[in-house]
C-alpha cells in the first residue's frame, strides 16, 4: 500500500500520498456540460492547460485536462470523459495531485510551505527558539508562527518575519533556520 | 466621506514621533503598534512595524510600494490555518 500524510484542512481530514503535492481541489459541478469547479491550492495556476494529466483522489486516478477557463476565483476544468453534470458532481470534494518530480522550480530562497513548518528555530547565539508551527500571509512579508522553546518569549507565540535580515539561514536537510531577531520582537528583551 | 484633504492622511502621532526619533538616531528596532488606522508614512520604510491583528503583534516589514496604505491592511485578522503538503512556496529571504 502506498504511504500517506493525512492534515487537517477546514475541519476535514486531506490524505495526500507521499510523493505527491496538491494543486487543488473539486469544489462542485458547474453547468450541465460536465464541467468542475476546481480550487486552486497551488502558486502555479498556469499548470491547469488543456492536455495536462493530473492525479485525482488517494487513488491517484489519471484525470486529463480537456479545457479550462477561469471563473471568479476559482477555475472551471473540463475532464476527459466526464461529459454531463451527474458525472461532474461525483468528483466533488476530490484534491488534485501532481508527482512532485513535475512540481513547478522553485527560486533561490524560496521553499515549499510543508517543508518549512516543523522546523526547528535557533538565534544567532545557537539559542533554540522553538519550532515553526504556521506561516502566515499578511500581504506584505510572510510571517512565520514559532511554538516557543521554555522560557522564550515568556511562553507566548512568537511571530518573526520572513525577510533577508532576519532569516539567516534554512537548512531543511537538518531541519533547521537560524535567525537573527531584531531588536524589540521577543517579550522582555 | 472622505477625510479632508486639509489634514492630510491620519497617523498616529506617537507612532510617527517614535520612528522618527529612531531615524534620526539611525537606529532598527520592531515598534508595536495597535493603530491599524495609521497610513503608512515615507519615514517607515525600512522599519518592522509589529501591527496588532486583534490578538497579537504581527511583524510587518514596510517597503515603499506600502507607502499611502494602512498598517492594518498587512495585518489581516483572520487567518487561514491549516497547510496540506501542497505546491504553495513561501519566500524565506525578501
Amino acid at each position: 500500500m502506498r504511504s500517506q500524510q493525512t492534515y487537517k484542512y477546514r475541519n476535514q481530514q486531506v490524505i495526500v500520498p507521499d510523493g505527491y503535492l496538491a494543486v487543488g481541489q473539486i469544489a462542485g459541478a458547474h453547468g450541465l456540460r460536465g464541467e468542475v469547479k476546481v480550487e486552486l491550492h497551488t502558486d502555479y495556476p498556469d499548470r491547469f492547460a488543456a492536455g495536462v494529466a493530473l492525479y485525482m483522489g488517494t487513488n491517484l486516478a489519471e484525470m486529463t485536462i480537456e479545457s479550462v477557463r477561469p471563473h471568479k476565483s476559482h477555475l472551471l476544468i473540463r475532464f476527459q470523459g466526464v461529459y454531463n453534470r451527474e458525472d461532474a458532481e461525483e468528483l466533488r470534494g476530490h484534491w488534485l495531485f501532481v508527482d512532485e518530480a513535475d512540481a513547478a522550480i522553485l527560486d533561490e530562497d524560496v521553499y515549499w510551505v510543508h517543508d518549512i513548518v516543523g522546523l526547528a528555530v535557533y538565534d544567532q547565539d545557537d539559542r533554540l527558539l522553538g519550532e515553526i508551527t504556521d506561516v502566515l500571509f499578511t500581504g506584505a512579508n510572510e510571517v512565520y508562527a514559532i511554538k516557543p522553546a521554555p522560557g522564550v518569549n515568556q511562553d507566548k507565540e512568537l511571530l518573526v518575519p520572513a525577510i533577508a535580515t532576519v532569516v539567516q539561514d534554512v537548512n531543511l536537510e537538518d531541519g533547521v533556520m537560524i535567525v537573527m531577531l531584531p531588536n524589540g520582537l521577543i517579550e522582555g528583551e | 466621506m472622505s477625510r479632508s484633504l486639509k489634514k492630510g492622511p491620519f497617523v498616529e502621532p506617537k507612532l510617527l514621533k517614535r520612528i522618527e526619533e529612531m531615524n534620526r538616531r539611525g537606529e532598527r528596532k520592531v515598534v508595536k503598534t495597535w493603530s491599524r488606522a495609521s497610513t503608512i508614512f515615507p519615514q517607515f520604510v525600512g522599519h518592522t512595524i509589529a501591527v496588532h491583528d486583534g490578538r497579537r503583534h504581527v511583524p510587518v516589514y514596510i517597503t515603499e510600494n506600502m507607502v499611502g496604505h494602512k498598517l492594518g491592511e498587512f495585518a489581516p485578522t483572520r487567518y487561514f490555518r491549516g497547510h496540506i503538503r501542497a505546491e504553495k512556496g513561501t519566500r524565506a529571504r525578501r
